[in-house]
């Protein structure tokens, strides 16, 4: 475990203890505890699939209006041709799957940059999702369906939440996937230096297509999951989705540019900005003060790992520098590296 | 010489003015309690009008008071409110809604954990809910929203909506029992087009000038929430129809005492928010106390007799703001 | 030994501007066929108006995007300038005066809090911004508490819809964009800070090999993207006569100035930088807005429009690169 994965297992421990003794209600009993981890785990199955976008060196926008799109599909397929809702939950995962197909075929073949292309999908995503929804959406969805969202397994005197159930094997899946496969390898390597992948004999398209249609179908796995917590499917649902999945997976330790980082990270920043973000609503605070101490957290976190990095050479160093700058360039030999 | 029936009446006014006086000093305040309003968006001026009467009441009732919600009209975030209130083991909960069925679960939770819902002006499922405190009656006030704009403009006009969100049950109420009231008393008017402003003053100017672009003919435009009567005037203004096209809606009257000055709403409905504020307070004492039925009546000093049918409290007529008495209101 | 003068990005032929000015025109004559009203002084009018708050915060997008940065945040400091100068003037009578420096200072501070955390703490533009949208957004919330604002003083309204000085037939907001405008394009084309921002955009390292000083010319270019977008907001507030804790945020405004500077010939991988083309750009858009609403196209199809706007306009990009995202 890197350096990184075990300074956010500790402040996971510090925030939940934290919680814990000081906010009433966080922490009567370990099943109440448990449920509600179906507050932020769609965020968390969005995270997993997107950390692969990011290892690439890319970004989809999209994650939010996918999820939307394929949850009110789905609901529409169960509520106007009445077709059973866990058929239709399978037709949406594979409209997340397609959805996350065109992104990879903006990007590859009409070779636009994965933040315009998927910023440009994400419009685009969100116009289909409000047309299906129409001027009422689904909802109401059976009780079996909805307890995925909001049910749990009894065993014994202790509920362990039907989501978590699913969460869980998945974030093992993506872990062995990203850390002990052929693909997870690529993966890293196209971000790194996609030139050099290629070069290698890397088959990158290909590479990147199955990170984006990965992103896609776990996005509309978080859209599914949402429309059975509230039991309603919205175009709207997934708007919340994006900005605290980027957070959750930079915070987990992935570079923004690619080619860094590991999904244990993204694991356990899920966990512990999920964590926050409930202990902070039950202690009472507003979700937009909530929402800013997420923003402090990544900025925070990038911000202390460069000063120990090389990559910043430290924030003292730099400040002196930046003091001490010549002024003549290329007369300070004391300086190797570029910015 | 003595008149005894005079005597006899005197003697029962007497009577039941002590046993109000009575009854109305005997809400039991003598355990604090904690009650949170969680209006459909905290910073519409209408629910912040509640919420100033409804801190006055708490003052007098023992009341713990938290005004709190979500900033959008969101039902997912009034949602989140409430699992959070059902954790801090609030006493009442009281709430305007989003949409009457999405609270519902949450609620019924709260329910089963002994807290009491008291709904108001916008309600929820019947069985989510031990009270609920409707504005005006819902005919009366479509009728209102009608007239306000009918009298002023041809009667083969054509009209628009512009509403909150498509499944405010509140707005849904007004929409209907104006549409009806249109039918029989200005059969030749035409409702044109809804739209929805979100409960937010740009979105609602954006739907304004929407409708009149795409509806040059449009006469009037009935906007039945606190934004979207606003925005549909600026909108007005700011194409330059003043004179031409009339707004009305039910929103407070600082917000729209400029365009009720400018003649663009001659009439807006509404009613006492301060007061109803107050009396949401009242309600949610004596549901806490147990002490009122789904079939009773009972009084609040300063705010009058109420009486609760099948756990509706209906709170007053409709009020008229105009030119005439736009003043008075401050609010 | 002198300095040498970074390379300077070189000056491309009109082909853009040219292009959008006559789609523009295209549609709105095609439009206006259709519809009289469409193509009547009083829609023309409106449709110019309202670009110009869009157009204001795109004019600092396209500068940060030319020095290959990104800023998210464009849109909540929107909003705070907005709410604050709104709740000030609703309810104790700012005057328009002393709001215009108040909106401003906002601007300037942020923007240079999100320089700062970008150039001297070398966290990545995206992630900077990601994080300070959160942290603005809800110094809004705080600020106001939830409260919209609904009401400004008059002044406040002339300044966002009326004429300049009464006088000039031109509306103030269209007047003042231009100003804004001509100022950036001089600091831009004709300043050693423009030329420096886009040389840093075209090649970091070797601007600072050539002796730029690239962090210092990165905290000013995230501070002028802060002013202009405080500066928008007051617009913001005056045009709508209104302010909510989702002013800017609601729309993703963030997103609409990055698209426009797309469509305007501004390319993401930096480098060079088109303020005629966003501006036209967010005129356009504004017409097709327009142009959906007239010819009764249903709100809900508006999105993908854009979209599909942003993806046309990045495939017919001239010279248009691919390589790192900021």
């Amino acid at each position: 475990m890197s350096a990184w994965e075990r300074s956010l297992l500790i402040l996971l421990v510090i925030v939940t203890t934290g919680f814990g003794l000081e906010v009433p209600g966080f922490f009567d009993d370990i099943s109440g505890f448990l449920s509600m981890t179906s507050n932020f785990l769609p965020f968390g199955i969005v995270a997993l699939g997107l950390s692969l976008v990011i290892f690439t060196g890319g970004i989809d926008l999209s994650v939010g209006a996918t999820a939307s799109l394929a949850a009110v599909i789905a609901a529409q397929l169960w509520a106007t041709m009445g077709l059973n809702i866990w058929v239709a939950s399978l037709i949406g995962l594979a409209v997340g799957g397609v959805l996350g197909g065109i992104n990879a075929a903006v990007i590859v073949f009409l070779r636009v940059e994965p933040l315009i292309a998927t910023l440009a999908t994400s419009f685009i995503y969100t116009s289909a999702a409000v047309a299906v929804a129409g001027d009422a959406p689904p909802s109401g969805f059976p009780d079996a369906f909805n307890s995925l969202g909001s049910g749990a397994l009894g065993l014994g005197h202790f509920q362990l939440p039907y989501q978590l159930l699913l969460f869980l094997p998945l974030a093992v899946l993506f872990w062995l996937l990203v850390g002990r496969s052929a693909f997870g390898r690529k993966l890293v390597t196209v971000g790194y230096n996609s030139e050099a992948a290629r070069y290698s004999g890397i088959r990158v398209p290909r590479v990147l297509a199955a990170a984006y249609v990965i992103s896609g179908m776990m996005a509309a796995l978080a859209g599914l999951v949402l429309s059975a917590y509230y039991s309603a499917a919205r175009a709207d649902m997934g708007d919340v989705l994006l900005l605290t999945t980027i957070a959750m997976v930079v915070l987990g330790g992935v570079s923004i540019f690619g080619g860094e980082g590991s999904m244990g990270g993204v694991i356990v920043a899920v966990l512990l900005l999920g964590l926050l973000r409930q202990g902070m609503l039950i202690a009472g605070f507003s979700d937009m003060v909530t929402s800013m101490l997420t923003g402090a957290i990544l900025i925070g976190s990038i911000a202390v790992r460069n000063l120990f990095s090389s990559r910043a050479g430290g924030f003292g160093r730099r400040l002196l520098a930046f003091v001490r700058r010549p002024a003549v360039a290329g007369t300070d030999i004391t300086r190797h590296d570029a910015p | 010489m003595i008149n005894a029936r005079r005597m006899l009446v005197l003697a029962a006014a007497g009577t039941l003015a002590i046993a109000s006086a009575v009854s109305a000093q005997t809400v039991d305040t003598s355990k604090r309690i904690k009650v949170a309003m969680v209006p459909k968006l905290v910073g519409l001026s209408v629910f912040k009008a509640n919420q100033q009467g409804a801190e006055a009441a708490a003052k007098t009732l023992n009341i713990d008071f938290l005004y709190t919600g979500p900033v959008t009209a969101s039902a997912q975030g009034q949602v989140d409110v409430f699992n959070s209130l059902i954790a801090r083991k609030f006493d009442v909960i009281t709430t305007t809604s989003n949409n009457p069925t999405q609270l519902a679960p949450a609620l019924k939770r709260a329910m089963k954990q002994g807290i009491k819902v008291v709904s108001y002006d916008s309600d929820v499922a019947p069985d989510a809910r031990d009270f609920f405190i409707q504005n005006t009656e819902y005919p009366a006030f479509g009728k209102a929203l009608v007239d306000s704009v009918a009298k002023y403009i041809p009667a083969d006009s054509e009209v628009a909506i512009l509403s909150s969100t498509k499944d405010a049950t509140i707005q849904n109420e007004w929409i209907s029992a104006l549409t009806a009231y249109m039918k029989t008393a200005y059969p030749k008017m035409k409702i044109v087009t809804t739209e929805y402003g979100q409960s937010d003053p740009s979105k609602s100017l954006t739907a304004g000038l929407n409708i009149l672009q795409a509806h040059p003919n449009v006469a009037a435009i009935i906007a039945p929430d606190g934004a979207s009567e606003v925005g549909a005037a600026a909108a007005v203004q700011k194409l330059g129809r003043t004179g031409k096209v009339f707004v009305t809606g039910c929103s407070n009257p600082d917000a729209i005492r400029q365009y009720i000055k400018a003649g663009i709403i001659k009439a807006s409905p509404l009613w006492d928010e301060v007061k109803e504020g107050q009396l949401v307070m009242h309600v949610a004492r004596l549901a806490a106390n147990g002490a009122l039925k789904p079939n009773d009546t009972f009084s609040v000093p300063g705010l009058g007799n109420y009486t609760v049918k099948d756990k509706v409290i209906i709170f007053s007529e409709p009020l008229i703001f105009t030119a005439e008495n736009i003043d008075q209101y401050k609010f | 030994m002198p300095a040498r003068r970074p390379v300077v990005a070189p000056r491309f032929a009109m082909t853009r501007e040219l292009m959008l000015v006559a789609v523009t025109l295209g549609l709105t004559v095609m439009v206006g066929l259709l519809n009289h009203d469409f193509i009547g002084a009083q829609n023309l009018r409106f449709m110019l108006l309202n670009s110009v708050v869009l157009s204001l915060v795109a004019l600092g997008q396209t500068l940060v995007i030319a020095m290959r940065g990104i800023d998210l945040s464009v849109a909540p400091i929107l909003g705070l300038a907005a709410m604050v100068c709104g709740l000030l003037a609703q309810t104790h009578g700012l005057s328009l005066a002393a709001a215009l420096p108040l909106a401003l200072s906002i601007g300037l501070v942020l923007g240079t809090i999100n320089g700062l955390l970008v150039a001297t703490m070398d966290i990545p533009p995206i992630v900077v911004t990601l994080g300070t949208y959160s942290l603005y957004s809800g110094l809004t919330f705080l600020y106001s508490d939830g409260t919209q604002v609904d009401a400004v003083p008059p002044t406040f309204a002339a300044f966002g819809n009326g004429h300049l000085l009464g006088i000039v037939p031109v509306p103030t907001p269209v007047v003042v964009l231009l100003v804004v405008l001509a100022l950036c394009w001089y600091v831009l084309r004709h300043t050693g800070f423009g030329r420096a921002v886009l040389a840093v955009g075209n090649n970091a390292s070797a601007a600072y090999a050539a002796g730029l000083p690239v962090t210092w010319v990165r905290i000013r270019v995230y501070a002028l993207s802060g002013t202009l977008a405080a500066f928008a907001g007051l617009m913001f507030l005056c045009y709508t006569g209104s302010a909510t804790v989702t002013a800017g945020t609601g729309d993703h405004i963030e997103l609409q100035s990055i698209a426009v500077s797309l469509i305007g010939g501004t390319a993401i991988a930096g480098g060079r930088g088109n303020l005629i083309g966003t501006v036209l750009g967010s005129l356009f858009l504004s017409v097709v807005l327009t142009a959906l609403v007239f010819l009764h196209v249903p709100p809900i199809w508006y999105s993908a429009g854009e979209g599909l706007m942003i993806l046309a306009a990045v495939q017919a990009g001239i010279g248009r690169r691919r390589g790192a995202r900021a």
